[in-house]
C-alpha cells in the first residue's frame, strides 16, 4: 500500500484508471470476484493499470469497485484510505455515492484497524441477510499460509491464509469469525493486497491465533 | 465470434447496470448458501417460466471466452434448449457446445449432467418456484419468517404425511435439500436422482427464478443433504434395465413409448452422456 | 432401433414461418398497416400500453399487429422492448388536476364545477352490430365533426377536491417519500400503497375487472361511488439542470378514476368517506374503475376492516396480477416435463404394485381367517410409526 503523503488534490478523477473495455473487463473481474467468494481463501490476481501516486487502496480493491459499483450503490470509506481524490474518482468512474453512515453502505473500504474502531456496518436481518455491507479490506500482505484456517462452504477440508502481521489482522478476523454466531446475518469480505485478492464469506468458519476456539459445535457434530 | 452479432443490444442482451445488480446479488447468494436473494428481475424476450431467471444469470456471468451448453430435460436438442442456445449465440456470439466436458457455463432445466462437473465449470439452473415451502405456505411474508427462524418443521410434517399415506415420501422431483446445515432449499425440479450431485460438488451451482425474482447458490464443496427420516432414508430412483442405446446403468432414464401397444424402452435423458458412451463403444 | 428425436431447431424455424404466414392471412387482402391499428383500434393500443408500462402508441400498434391481435402477447412484446430502454430521466408526478379534459363524469353529484363532459364513449350506445361498418360504408364522412371536442379540452378542478372543504372525504397527502420502483426492484411483501398502485396499473385488465366485480357482489364490499372519472391529456415534465422550473417533454392521454367509499370511522377518526384510486395510460376507463375498486379493497387492513375476501388479500391479488408473468408460467406447462413425469411414473408404479401386494395379502388373510371363522385384520401394512419417525436433518431452532 502506498501511504506516501501527497497533495492528493493534484490527482484528478480521470487519473484513476477506468476499464478499457467496460463490458468485458467488468465481466472478467466479476468472474474473479465470484470465484473468490465461492471458494474462500483462494487467491486471485486482478490485472489493472497502476493507480495514481498517493492512492491508499490496492489496485485489486479498485478493480472490485469498478466491477461492482454504480449509481445504485453507496460506499463508505475509511478516512485513512480516502486519498488521491478517491471519492471524486469513484463518482467519476462508477457513479457510486459515498456515505458517512456505515449502516447505509453497500461496500466499505477498510483496513483491519478500521474494524477495531467502527462496528456500525449493516449485517442484514434474519429475514433479509443480503441487506448487508460487503467489506473491501486492504491488508499489508496476502498469501497462502498457516496463520488463519478457513473451512465451510467452498473449502474442501481446510485452507490456510497469511495476512501479514497476524496481530494487526486480528480485528478483521475477529469480526469475520463472529459471523458464525449471528449467521445468516453477517459481513462478507474481499481482502486485498496490491493486485492480489481473496474473499471470506459469512458462511466461512475461521480459526487462528486470538480467535475463540471454534465453538461451531453444530458444524463439527454434523460433519463428524 | 467474440462480438455480439445483433448490434442493437448489449453483449449478452442485458445492459451493464442490470448485470451489475445481478452480480452483486450473486455474490450475496454464494456467501449465504441456499438463501434466496431477491433481485430486480427483468423481462426477457422469452416468456416467464421458460428460463428467464437462468438466462439472466447466464447473461450476467457469461464472457466472450466462455463456452456455453444449454440443456432441457438433460437434452441439448429439446426445443427450449435449442431456442436459448440460439439466443446466446445471437446476442453474445459465444461458442456453444453439446459436450458437457467442453462447456464452461451450462444452463439447465430439470437435470444435472451425468458427467461429474469440474471446478472450472458453472451450472446455472432455471427455477420455476424457488420457495421450497411454497406449497405448504403460499404467503411470501410467512415463508420469509419461517426461513429467518429456521422453522422447517412443516416440511417434515408434509414429507411425513406422504409416508403415512403412501408408505413412501411421494416427492420425486424438486426434492427439498438442506444447504450447509441451515437453509432448506428447492433444488429446482430436478429428479431426486440428481440430488446427490449437489453435495460437495466441484462446480459452482447458481439458481435463477426470473418470474419470482429470486436467485440463490450452492458454492463448491458445500454440504447438501436431502431431507429424510431415520426410518425412511432418502433414496434415489433405480431402473430394472439399462439404457437401451448405450447400456448405461448409472444414468437417469426416460421412458419412451415405441408402438401403439404401449411397448416401451428406457434411454438416457442426458443425450451427451448417452452419445459419448455410444461413440466410445463404437 | 430407436433413435432419439432431433431437429428441434428445424421445427422451431418452421413453426415461426407458419405463424408468420398465418398472421399475414389471405394474400388477396391488403396487409394491415400499423398506423391503421394505431388509429382505428385505439382502445386495444391503449390497453397494451397500460399493461406494458410504456407509452408508445406506434410500437403498441406494431406489437398488436405482430401478435395477430393477441393482447397478452402484445403486452409481452412491448414489455420486453421496454426493459431494454435506458432510463434518461425521471419525470415529475403528472398533475391530473391540470388534465386537458375530453371526458369527465361524476356519479355522485348532478352538477359540478366545470360541468359533466360526456366525451367520446360507448356508454349509452345500443349494442347493435352496425352492418354499415361490415359493408364498409364510411358512415362518418358526411356527419359534421363532433361538437366541442376542442373546447372541451381544458383543465378543470378535481371534483373530490372541490367538495373537500367539509373534510367529508379523506385527504391524500404526498409525504414526499421516494416511491419504490417495481420495474427495478422486486416487491417485498407487504408493500405500501404506492407500490400496490404501480402493480395494479400494469395488472391484467380482465383480472382486475373480476376482482373489482367480486367486491361489488359482497366479497369485500366497500360501497363504492364513482366520484370522478376523467380522461384527457396531461403534460409530462422533467427537471433539467440549468433550467428554472420543470420542462415539459410531451403530452400523453390518461384515464383516472376516483372512487368514494364508505368508512364508519373509528375511535380517533370521525366518519369519513375513503377513496380508491385508478390511473392508466390512454383511454382505459374500465381498467381504472376496476383498479380503484381493488385499491380500496386492499386498504382493508389500513382501515381496520376484516380481511375475508380474495380482493382484500394483498399478496394474493398483487402476485398474480401481471399478465406477462401469469401467461408465461401457465404456458410453460407446454415445455417438456418428461424427466419429472418419469419420476412420478416410477413412484406411482411402485405404489400401485405395493397396493396390489397388500390387497392380495389381505384377501389371502381374509380367506384364511374366514376358514377359521375370525374377523379379518385391517391391512395397513407397514406404515410409518410416528413415534419411530424422527426428523434427521431438521432441527427446530426457533430463536
Amino acid at each position: 500500500m502506498n501511504m506516501t503523503q501527497q497533495t492528493s488534490e493534484a490527482v484528478r478523477p480521470h487519473d484513476w484508471p477506468g476499464l478499457a473495455d467496460p463490458v468485458h473487463d467488468s465481466q472478467r473481474l466479476f468472474r474473479q470476484l465470484l470465484g473468490a467468494m465461492s471458494e474462500p481463501g483462494t487467491l486471485t490476481e486482478l490485472v489493472l493499470p497502476e493507480l495514481p501516486t498517493g492512492a491508499a487502496i490496492s489496485p485489486a480493491a479498485w478493480g472490485a469497485l469498478l466491477a461492482l459499483c454504480d449509481l445504485d450503490t453507496r460506499v463508505w470509506v475509511d478516512q485513512g484510505l480516502a486519498r488521491a481524490n478517491l471519492a471524486a474518482a469513484l463518482a467519476f468512474h462508477t457513479g457510486a455515492r459515498l456515505t458517512d453512515d456505515p449502516a447505509q453502505a453497500d461496500f466499505a473500504l477498510v483496513t483491519p484497524d478500521t474494524l477495531s474502531r467502527e462496528d456500525g456496518f449493516a449485517l442484514g436481518s434474519d429475514a433479509w441477510p443480503d441487506r448487508s455491507t460487503t467489506l473491501i479490506v486492504m491488508v499489508e500482505a496476502l498469501a497462502q499460509g498457516d496463520d488463519w484456517w478457513l473451512s465451510g462452504p467452498g473449502v474442501p477440508g481446510e485452507r490456510g491464509l497469511a495476512l501479514g502481521n497476524a496481530e494487526r489482522a486480528l480485528p478483521l478476523m475477529r469480526v469475520l469469525a463472529a459471523n458464525r454466531a449471528h449467521f445468516p446475518r453477517g459481513l462478507d469480505a474481499f481482502i486485498s493486497s496490491e493486485m492480489r485478492l481473496t474473499a471470506i464469506a459469512r458462511s466461512t468458519r475461521l480459526a487462528g491465533p486470538g480467535l475463540a476456539a471454534t465453538d461451531d459445535a453444530e458444524h463439527q457434530e454434523e460433519t463428524a | 465470434m467474440n462480438t455480439a452479432i445483433d448490434s442493437g443490444y448489449n453483449f449478452a442482451y442485458l445492459d451493464e447496470q442490470t448485470k451489475r445488480m445481478i452480480r452483486r446479488a450473486l455474490l450475496k447468494a454464494v456467501a449465504i448458501p441456499g438463501y434466496q436473494v431477491p433481485f430486480g428481475g427483468r423481462e426477457m424476450p422469452m416468456p416467464y417460466g421458460w428460463g428467464t431467471g437462468g438466462m439472466q444469470l447466464t447473461a450476467s456471468v457469461l464472457g466472450a471466452d466462455d463456452t456455453l451448453k444449454v440443456i432441457d430435460q438433460g437434452a441439448d436438442d429439446t426445443t427450449n434448449a435449442v431456442s436459448i442456445r440460439a439466443f446466446f449465440e445471437r446476442v453474445a456470439g459465444v461458442e456453444t457446445t453439446t459436450a458437457t466436458a467442453q462447456a464452461s457455463v451450462i444452463q439447465t432445466r430439470h437435470r444435472i449432467p451425468e458427467k461429474t462437473l469440474r471446478a472450472d465449470q458453472i451450472l446455472i439452473f432455471q427455477v420455476p418456484i424457488p420457495e421450497p415451502l411454497r406449497f405448504i405456505e403460499p404467503s411470501e411474508e410467512e415463508t420469509r419468517v419461517m426461513h429467518a427462524l429456521e422453522e422447517y418443521g412443516v416440511m417434515h410434517v408434509k414429507l411425513y404425511e406422504d409416508i403415512a399415506h403412501h408408505g413412501h415420501i411421494a416427492t420425486t422431483y424438486a426434492y427439498p435439500v438442506k444447504v450447509d446445515g441451515r437453509y432448506v432449499m428447492d433444488p429446482s425440479p430436478i429428479p431426486k436422482f440428481d440430488n446427490p450431485k449437489l453435495h460437495m460438488s466441484e462446480a459452482l451451482m447458481l439458481f435463477g427464478a426470473g418470474r419470482e425474482k429470486r436467485l440463490y447458490a450452492i458454492p463448491p464443496h458445500t454440504r447438501v443433504e436431502s431431507l429424510d427420516f431415520e426410518d425412511h432414508p432418502f433414496e434415489i430412483q433405480a431402473w430394472d434395465e439399462p439404457c437401451a442405446i448405450c447400456g448405461a446403468t448409472d444414468s437417469y432414464l426416460d421412458e419412451v413409448i415405441i408402438d401403439d401397444q404401449g411397448a416401451r424402452m428406457f434411454v438416457c435423458s442426458d443425450t451427451d452422456y448417452c452419445n459419448s458412451r455410444s461413440e466410445e463403444k463404437a | 432401433m430407436y433413435v432419439a428425436v432431433k431437429g428441434g431447431e428445424k421445427a422451431i424455424a418452421n413453426a415461426h414461418r407458419w405463424m408468420a404466414d398465418r398472421r399475414r392471412g389471405a394474400r388477396d387482402q391488403r396487409e394491415l398497416e400499423v398506423s391503421q391499428v394505431q388509429q382505428q383500434l385505439g382502445l386495444a393500443v391503449d390497453r397494451v400500453m397500460a399493461e406494458a408500462s410504456l407509452y408508445d402508441p406506434e410500437l403498441a400498434a406494431l406489437a398488436l399487429k405482430q401478435a395477430s391481435g393477441d393482447t397478452v402477447e402484445a403486452v409481452f412484446l412491448l414489455r420486453a422492448y421496454r426493459t431494454t430502454l435506458p432510463r434518461l430521466a425521471e419525470t415529475l408526478p403528472v398533475d391530473t388536476g391540470a388534465m386537458r379534459i375530453e371526458r369527465r363524469i361524476s356519479a355522485t353529484f348532478k352538477d359540478v364545477p366545470g360541468g359533466q363532459v360526456l366525451g367520446p364513449t360507448y356508454d349509452y350506445t345500443h349494442r347493435l352490430l352496425d352492418f354499415m361498418l361490415l359493408a364498409g360504408v364510411e358512415v362518418e364522412t358526411d356527419t359534421p365533426a363532433p361538437q366541442g371536442a376542442e373546447e372541451g379540452l381544458e383543465a378543470c378542478p378535481q371534483i373530490l377536491d372541490c367538495l373537500n372543504h367539509e373534510g367529508l372525504i379523506e385527504r391524500e397527502e404526498d409525504d414526499g417519500s421516494e416511491p419504490y420502483d417495481i420495474t427495478r426492484d422486486p416487491p417485498d411483501f407487504p408493500v405500501d400503497r404506492a407500490t400496490r398502485l404501480q402493480m395494479l396499473a400494469r395488472g391484467d385488465e380482465g383480472y382486475l375487472l373480476a376482482l373489482g366485480y367480486s367486491t361489488q357482489r359482497g366479497y369485500g364490499r366497500n360501497h363504492p361511488f364513482a366520484g370522478e372519472i376523467r380522461q384527457g391529456a396531461v403534460e409530462v415534465e422533467i427537471e433539467v439542470e440549468g433550467f428554472d422550473g420543470p420542462v415539459c417533454v410531451g403530452e400523453i392521454a390518461m384515464s383516472e378514476c376516483q372512487m368514494i367509499n364508505q368508512f364508519a370511522g373509528s375511535g380517533d377518526t370521525a366518519p369519513q368517506f375513503t377513496r380508491g384510486y385508478g390511473l392508466a395510460f390512454g383511454r382505459n376507463e374500465r381498467k381504472t374503475m376496476a383498479m380503484a375498486l381493488v385499491d380500496r379493497a386492499l386498504r382493508a387492513e389500513e382501515l381496520g376492516e376484516p380481511i375475508q375476501s380474495p380482493a382484500q388479500q394483498a399478496e394474493f391479488v398483487l402476485a398474480h396480477a401481471d399478465s406477462v408473468e401469469a401467461s408465461g408460467f401457465v404456458s410453460h406447462l407446454k415445455l417438456p416435463h418428461y424427466v419429472d413425469f418419469q419420476s412420478e411414473l416410477e413412484l406411482i408404479r411402485r405404489l400401485r404394485r405395493e397396493h396390489a401386494e397388500r390387497t392380495a395379502a389381505t384377501a389371502e388373510a381374509v380367506s384364511d381367517t374366514q376358514a377359521a371363522s375370525a374377523r379379518p385384520a385391517p391391512g395397513d401394512g407397514d406404515k410409518a410409526d410416528p413415534e419411530k419417525t424422527q426428523a434427521k436433518n431438521v432441527q427446530e431452532n426457533v430463536r
